[in-house]
């Protein structure tokens, strides 16, 4: 797909079989795009009989240089959903599933007007309020019935369920890697320990961070890369953002407006004050990262064996690393919390 | 044998500046661009690496060794690959003392093991120094 020699003629075939219609297609431009890590992004200008389109092309790298593995048909069906219940996303229009003619599974999307948050950010763009627009883009994709959802994503039989499930994936983490990975193990236990009130199973985002979210002309946010979503906790994805923007600012979840974030996000949804608080949210910063974690440590070990040649991959440890200094601070922090919060549901039930 | 000095330390963080100051000009696209800032991280991390990683190992299997009460031996031979799997047996060991001390709910023994990992912590800290994740957004 980074061939841009080649690329030209292929989506130009491509679209004239996946678009009728469309007559004298011919590519004006295929140039490759940076800010994805997992996936190969493309932008190409497109002329036809009846107009202009500049597309997206989103697909696999080699299996020798994935970052993670993830399903293309998953995140295809998925964007329909989405883009179909009014969730800001780009929308999904071709499918190529096999590679056969854009020579790796792609999706091609829709070119987004919006700009990347973390860009826009660092331009001097202003958070006013961007803390309840993040509350209200949560609460968006979060309101899908979990039915409408793609047959293919795993259905948790319940939240104790799932929440057990979730936290052994810290310990099985650690048993997968090509070595023993103790803090991964303390997390483990910390959280079981710690668990905080039951929430609805909802739609999650999986990779939700400042890198995935594009902001509109208008302040509203956008959301790209869901090919980690899954069904799960609804605030995996608030701990999720919060996490990675530790490491990258800003925060918009930060002690200045977490609590009118929870206030927002519980007049969305109907939640309760003990669900969502600064303190769930923050425990979701541990446990919400790790489907990200697992596959991080995975593509690290496959480059150990050779089995990877992805540097990227070697890179993204350092995030892991990174991760648990804080996921260590975290617990401590939010020990007592916790508890309070654990005693306060105990005591309304 | 060898010469010592510039030592691995040296010759890391050398080639590191190069990359940034001398080679980075000369690059023309984006994605390469920001695989030699990946490269100038690694390779930092390396040199702090290089300087220390024996002895941080040494050290943390003491404190592993002591916090367990077992004998975790030493390493076949301070060659890298004898060093690394002996430290396997060491993470192997701490992971089991801290699924244990939560099992047995005893605080003390849990802030024992905590303090254990605090301290490995702090060492990848070190050797991590500052986390730019270059590329995003």
């Amino acid at each position: 797909m980074h061939n841009v020699n080649e690329m030209p003629a292929r989506v130009a075939t491509f679209l004239a079989k996946a678009e009728p219609s469309w007559k004298n297609v011919t590519v004006d431009s295929y140039e490759v795009m940076t800010g994805g890590y997992s996936r190969l992004l493309a932008r190409a200008e497109v002329s036809h009989s009846l107009g202009h389109e500049t597309l997206v092309l989103r697909g696999d790298p080699p299996k020798d240089r994935q970052l993670i593995e993830t399903s293309r048909q998953q995140e295809y069906e998925l964007l329909l959903v989405v883009a179909d219940h009014g969730v800001r996303t780009p929308r999904a229009l071709h499918f190529d599933p096999t590679g056969a003619d854009l020579g790796t599974a792609t999706i091609v999307l829709e070119y987004s007007k919006c700009t990347s948050f973390v860009p826009w950010f660092n331009a001097g763009g202003s958070l006013d309020g961007l803390h309840l627009r993040l509350a209200e883009a949560i609460a968006s994709y979060q309101a899908i019935p979990l039915e409408s959802l793609p047959a293919c994503m795993e259905r948790p039989a319940s939240w104790e369920a799932y929440m057990t499930k979730r936290i052994d994936a810290w310990r099985q983490a650690s048993h997968n890697h090509v070595e023993s990975l103790p803090i991964f193990h303390y997390v483990a236990e910390w959280l079981d320990a710690h668990r905080p009130p039951a929430a609805p199973l909802v739609l999650r985002h999986g990779d939700f961070q400042s890198s995935n979210v594009m902001i509109s002309a208008e302040g509203q946010f956008e959301m790209i890369d869901w090919e980690l979503a899954g069904i799960g906790d609804p605030r995996e994805d608030m701990g999720y953002f919060k996490a990675v923007a530790q490491a990258m600012p800003p925060d918009l979840l930060d002690d200045t407006r977490i609590e009118e974030f929870c206030a927002r996000y519980r007049e969305l949804t109907g939640m309760t004050e003990l669900q969502i608080n600064p303190a769930t949210v923050a425990y979701f910063l541990i446990l919400g990262v790790v489907g990200t974690v697992e596959q991080l440590m995975q593509g690290g070990a496959k480059w150990a064996t050779g089995e990877n040649h992805l540097f990227t991959s070697v890179f993204n440890m350092s995030s892991v690393l990174f991760g648990q200094s804080m996921w260590l601070a975290a617990a401590s922090q939010l020990a007592e919390p916790m508890k309070q919060i654990a005693a306060a549901a105990r005591g309304g039930k | 044998m060898m010469f010592s000095k510039p030592t691995t330390e040296q010759l890391l963080a050398g080639i590191a500046e190069q990359l940034r100051t001398t080679v980075m000009a000369e690059i023309q696209t984006e994605p390469t661009k920001i695989l030699l800032q990946q490269i100038d991280q690694i390779l930092m991390g390396c040199s702090r690496r290089a300087a220390h990683e024996i002895a941080f190992v040494h050290e943390e299997a003491l404190r592993v060794a002591t916090l367990t009460g077992k004998d975790l031996g030493i390493p076949a031979s301070l060659h890298l690959d004898d060093v690394v799997a002996w430290y396997q047996r060491v993470s192997t060991a701490l992971s089991d003392e801290v699924e244990a001390a939560f099992a047995s709910g005893d605080q003390a023994r849990i802030d024992a093991a905590r303090a254990a990992l605090d301290a490995r912590s702090a060492v990848e800290m070190q050797i991590l120094g500052a986390l730019d994740l270059v590329g995003r957004g």
